[in-house]
């Protein structure tokens, strides 16, 4: 089947439903071995495809709902790993999150195909399977279902909310003025109406796209930038007030944007994201974090800058990551370009309120965050040689104009001509210069051209019942014409996430107890030395974990009575234990007159446990 | 008949000779009935009306006691009062809430709401009472006083006297001293083992005290004029004893005592608003609106757009507190001058109470209630920490420790004391338990405990009634041509609360209020907000011009609106305003 350019959207529809018919010979293999990787899932065909994943994997993979969404659709958490809830409980652990960002089908369709890779490997890969019987997998493949069927409804529309009804324009009335397909051509794309008090002029060196014009060089705007729709509450304002909702990775307490149109009522104030928030507070064994979404630290390591206050009582709110921590974003970032083939540092985009900073800043975990997809990282990869890396933040493309496009991805504000006011009022993340953007786009745009030509919709002229008499065209970028690659990109894409997921997988602390030696000091008194040490990768605990006190210190017991201990106590607490063999040491002195087996036992929270037994006592 | 008569006669004579105006006892149909009472008992002024529900206001209620006296008032006012559970505590207790309105006069939801809860720190339990005498005496004076009358069928209250009633229960049934986290199991002392090493009553005396160990290097004696008073000796002084703590062994085996007991965090400081984890801010547990309670008066809270006033009980310390929380924190200057004009009048209602700023008076609070309330929500919020020990000698200074140990000898006949006896711990040996009770310092004895829960209500009284008083003042009609009108809508708020706080306004937090005028004959050509309404100054609405958005009313004062219409017969006008009700006025055009 070869798609028209302009039945893209039609096709992508349907790739969720015919998934398995589609999956073609070149993923068939022999049975228990790699399942298909490389398309996307709608939300309603998850719970199927994660529930036939669990009966056929009943030793290792469980699946169960931890929330329902507005939408009457399911959050689903899927488990890896072998043994009882307890003994799961206990070990290192990784919690992989996608869909969180709402218009992220691809990070779905990266953590379904990982965990499916994953079980499909057990039998077969050694490595997998001692990962899998040492470690515990916690995978939320769509947080946001409410937003990520979008990407399967018709019309097209790119939004990163869920259902939540919200008086985004502040009128006393909810979501009454969303985009509108109105050229029938399923999907919501950009209206561009020309008017001598628009903000836009077309860019010359490419006149399909828009720049902002700018005064002072003497440019006089020409065009206004709308998403397509009608002002259907007549208020002049299009389409400023949309379905939804709540962006689930603007919603969580570090740096959390007060009354922005997105970021939800308060902090973790949506079914989905207590779920999660109850979760990683429940499971304290989490000790990786992998977002798929904004406050990116992957395609670019984040500098150690603080940002906050240096004076009252803010002072000691940490904003940057701690210097001792930096290495290993430096390093696993570096892993992670390699992985995906990326030569170099490109631009991350960071959000408030995002779950990935706030498991580092407040729960002190170690929590790795990137978009699956972008333009600037699919030029990149191409070869294309994008621009230089903008020094600032985010990159952020001219277009989405006044209406649902800035609101789908929360962080467009800064180029919204005559923007939604809650937009983003108060975003850290400043918009990149025009020009820079401009220039990105343009690349992204020829490399559309050349690989995708459906996913920019050539302006064509709309006689709009808005605006009689004067010229509206609607084009521009398809819905997520930036989020979603074409699918010939897709399984490279999600074969190498996958590569790069198992990878972090094995960099969790393991707690071992390396050496036990007692020394009999005479009259059944013995001095014992106890070796603890951590054989896994990261440290028990990062600094960030010591510093918010949330990652508990490893304790030691020697599982006598209190009274046996002329030095030192029963339990020990040890402060943080660097990983690749960094070791701590417990002394004490302990009366044991009857020979007895004592159980010696190291637990560390994020490193698992470890216990030995020493045959002690009696001797005069 | 005759000796009424004669009352009359001796109120009129008294009163002439006080200078009264005298005239309106003469008529015998507005004389007052006085009878001989069936039970001997006679009203005090304060609380007078007919007793339907008799509450003994100098004893404390248990979470059960609280419910059982919610509920005889709801059965004895059904329409004043509506009873329900607005969510559970962690250990599945019922939060309950007494909403009293005048149920028959205006929709309940649609009246200026006040929101009142206590307790949020269970060891604060005088909070319960407070609030829920609050209720008892709207219900019993309706009707008697016209204040409460009319406040009643102009706002509603919802009155939660315990929004930890997990933390309440402990303090009563446990007898444990420090009850001001809830339930939800912490681990404290981070041994991988929640709330496994709480304090205890170790001699089964019934209460939890003290204890105290002979030692002749202790830096402690008894005070020589009140022997059960302990002191700190001086420098170079000896002293006789040492203070081991509150009353409990070592459970857990690891060298410390009571160091992880029931919960361990602070209610307070887990609400959204400036929110910061425990690090920053101790107790204040894993995210902002993780505890069920929190949660229950968030979700509540957010779900009544019509609250405009709220007030959240603590102890103690005899404050009318206001926020911010911290230094640098939201507070308008706008909605500080309303606040501060209202605490003033609370420092007069309430002798000792002084109204003060929370971070520059007290202490930083990140995640406190009221901040949320006011700056998540645009409430004005105060919370009252009540009782100060001045009033023991109703001075402005606190009593001095001999003056306290006086007190409970003296006043108190030592009902606050228990007797030094000598205990066998496990790992002290021999020692002492005793000390006062957990009641005295934060609690006000049982004769003053009436006047506080008095006091603290008048003083949410007229936070209430300071409430926006929304009246559509004046519609006028002017003729500018056959069947065209110009019509000015006036909207006046009669009380000192503006409809919508500069902080609201400022965060859109709730709708503008929106006048709009509607008819079958009518058509709106334009309207808009009069800028000045001496020079006419009209600054048109762009849009929608049967509906003109207004930010806010300020308080006492009026907001003007005109419309041109075309037509003829009748229109409505209509005032939608979150905080200051639905008003509707009908009018013909002439």
């Amino acid at each position: 089947m070869k798609p028209s350019p302009r039945s893209w959207p039609n096709l992508f529809c349907l790739t969720g439903v015919l998934l398995f018919a589609a999956a073609g010979p070149r993923t068939i293999r022999a049975a228990g071995s790699d399942p298909p990787i490389g398309k996307l899932i709608a939300p309603a065909t998850l719970a199927e495809r994660l529930q036939s994943l669990a009966r056929s994997n009943r030793s290792i993979v469980r699946v169960k709902s931890v929330a329902r969404s507005l939408g009457k659709r399911d959050v689903w958490l899927v488990e890896l790993g072998r043994g009882s809830d307890a003994a799961r409980g206990a070990r290192p652990a990784m919690l992989l999150v996608a869909g969180i960002e709402g218009n992220d089908p691809v990070g779905t369709a990266a953590a379904v195909g990982w965990v499916e890779r994953l079980a499909g490997q057990y039998k077969s890969d050694e490595t997998v399977r001692t990962l899998l019987d040492s470690t515990t997998l916690y995978v939320f493949p769509c947080v946001n279902p409410d937003a990520a069927a979008a990407c399967f409804a018709k019309p097209l529309l790119e939004r990163a909310v869920n259902d939540k009804p919200v008086d985004d324009d502040h009128d006393g009335m909810k979501d009454e003025d969303g985009p509108d397909d109105i050229d029938g051509d399923g999907q919501i794309v950009s209206m561009r109406v020309l008017d001598p008090d628009g903000e836009y002029i077309a860019d010359p060196r490419e006149p399909r796209l828009l720049i902002r014009a700018d005064k002072a060089k003497g440019q006089r705007g020409q065009w206004r930038l709308l998403t397509e729709g009608c002002d259907d509450d007549r208020d002049e304002r299009w389409n400023e007030d949309g379905v939804g909702g709540v962006n689930f990775n603007r919603n969580f307490p570090f740096r959390y944007e007060w009354f922005s149109a997105v970021s939800g009522v308060h902090q973790i104030c949506e079914a989905e994201t207590r779920a999660l928030a109850e979760f990683v507070v429940n499971h304290q064994n989490i000790g990786i974090i992998f977002t798929f979404g904004a406050a990116d630290n992957l395609v670019q390591t984040p500098r150690a800058d603080s940002t906050g206050p240096t004076t009252g009582p803010a002072a000691r709110i940490v904003t940057s990551i701690s210097e001792r921590d930096l290495p290993y974003y430096r390093f696993l970032g570096e892993t992670y370009r390699k992985t995906l083939g990326l030569e170099k540092e490109l631009q991350g985009v960071s959000q408030p309120g995002t779950f990935s900073d706030w498991m580092y800043f407040h729960r002190g975990r170690l929590s790795l965050a990137a978009r699956a997809w972008s333009p600037t990282m699919q030029l990149e990869l191409s070869g294309e040689k994008p621009k230089e890396v903008p020094k600032d933040d985010a990159a952020k493309a001219v277009e989405g104009g006044d209406g649902e496009a800035g609101k789908a991805t929360s962080g467009r504000s800064g180029t919204k001509a005559g923007s939604v006011k809650a937009g983003a009022k108060t975003s850290p993340a400043r918009p990149s210069e025009p020009a820079e953007a401009a220039s990105q786009d343009r690349d992204f745009l020829q490399w559309l051209d050349k690989n995708a030509p459906d996913r920019f919709v050539a302006w064509h002229a709309f006689d709009h019942p808005d605006f009689p008499g004067k010229t509206v065209e609607i084009g521009g970028f398809v819905p997520f014409a930036k989020t979603v690659p074409p699918e010939k990109e897709l399984e490279r894409l999600l074969t190498r996430h996958a590569d790069f997921l198992t990878t972090l997988a094995l960099r969790l602390p393991r707690i071992a107890i390396r050496k036990v030696e007692s020394k009999h000091l005479g009259n059944s008194v013995y001095e014992l030395k106890i070796e603890v040490e951590n054989t896994g990768y990261l440290p028990t605990a990062l600094r960030q974990g010591e510093v918010t006190n949330e990652v508990y210190p490893t304790r030691v017991v020697v599982d006598l009575d209190p009274k046996a201990f002329l030095s030192g106590t029963r339990m020990t607490r040890l402060t943080a234990i660097e990983g690749c063999g960094g070791m701590k040491e417990v002394r004490c002195t302990v009366l044991v007159p009857e020979r007895k087996a004592v159980k010696i036992s190291a637990v560390s929270m994020l490193g698992g446990s470890a216990e030995t037994t020493l045959q002690l006592g009696g001797e005069k | 008949m005759k000796l009424i008569r004669l009352l009359s006669y001796a109120v009129i004579m008294v009163g002439a000779g006080l200078g009264w105006p005298i005239g309106h006892w003469t008529a015998e149909a507005a004389a007052p009935k006085i009878a001989v009472s069936d039970d001997h008992t006679y009203p005090a002024l304060g609380a007078s009306a007919p007793r339907k529900v008799p509450i003994a206001w100098n004893r404390y209620h248990d979470h059960a006691g609280l419910y059982d006296l919610l509920l005889r008032l709801n059965k004895a006012f059904p329409d004043l009062t509506k009873l329900y559970s607005i969510g559970k505590s962690f250990e599945g207790r019922d939060l309950w809430c007494l909403e009293v309105t005048a149920r028959k006069v205006g929709e309940p939801s649609r009246k200026p709401g006040m929101w009142i809860d206590g307790n949020i720190h269970g060891n604060e339990v005088q909070a319960g009472e407070v609030v829920a005498y609050t209720a008892w005496y709207l219900c019993h004076q309706y009707g008697h006083l016209p204040k409460v009358t009319e406040l009643l069928d102009r706002c509603v209250f919802y009155l939660v006297p315990t929004i930890n009633p997990d933390g309440r229960d402990r303090f009563f049934h446990e007898g444990q001293p420090n009850t001001r986290s809830g339930s939800r199991p912490c681990d404290n002392d981070r041994d991988g083992l929640a709330d496994e090493d709480d304090a205890e009553d170790l001699n089964g005396d019934g209460v939890i005290t003290q204890m105290r160990i002979k030692d002749r290097n202790g830096r402690y004696k008894p005070h020589p004029d009140y022997p059960r008073l302990l002191v700190r000796v001086k420098d170079d002084e000896k002293g006789e004893y040492t203070l081991l703590g509150t009353e409990g062994i070592d459970n857990d085996g690891d060298g410390r005592i009571n160091e992880d007991g029931a919960g361990g965090y602070d209610g307070n400081r887990n609400w959204p608003w400036d929110w910061q984890p425990s690090y920053i801010q101790n107790g204040a547990i894993d995210y902002p609106v993780s505890l069920p309670e929190t949660r229950a008066v968030v979700d509540f809270i957010i779900a009544h757009p019509n609250i405009a006033a709220m007030q959240s009980y603590h102890n103690s310390g005899g404050m009318i507190l206001r926020g911010p929380g911290r230094a640098g924190g939201n507070m308008r200057p706008e909605d500080e001058r309303v606040l501060l004009t209202i605490a003033t009048r609370g420092e007069k209602i309430i002798p000792f109470y002084r109204a003060l700023i929370t971070h520059r008076d007290l202490y930083t609070v990140w995640g406190g209630e009221k901040d949320w309330t006011y700056s998540g929500r645009g409430i004005l919020s105060f919370t009252n920490e009540l009782w100060t020990p001045k009033n023991l000698y109703r001075s402005a200074t606190p009593p001095t420790d001999e003056e306290n140990a006086f007190f409970l000898e003296h006043v108190l006949l030592n009902d606050g004391v228990v007797e030094w006896k000598e205990f066998d711990h496990p790992t002290f040996g021999k020692i002492e338990i005793g000390g006062t009770k957990k009641e005295w310092g934060r609690l006000p004895p049982s004769f003053l405990l009436e006047e506080e829960c008095h006091r603290n209500m008048a003083f949410t009284l007229y936070h209430a009634a300071m409430m926006p008083k929304l009246r559509i003042a004046d519609v006028t009609m002017e003729k500018l041509s056959d069947g065209l009108y110009k019509v000015w809508v006036t909207v006046e708020n009669e009380r000192l609360i503006p409809t919508r706080t500069a902080t609201d306004v400022a965060n859109h937090i709730s709708p503008p209020d929106i006048v709009s005028l509607a008819g079958p004959n009518v058509k709106v050509l334009s309207a808009g907000r009069v800028l000045d309404r001496y020079f006419k100054r009209v600054e048109a609405v762009r849009r929608r011009p049967e509906r003109v958005e207004l930010d806010t009313v300020a308080g006492m004062s009026a907001e003007r609106v005109q419309f041109i219409v075309a037509g003829k017969g009748e229109f409505t006008v209509t005032v939608d305003s979150a905080k200051g009700g639905l008003l509707t006025a009908r009018h013909t055009l002439p």
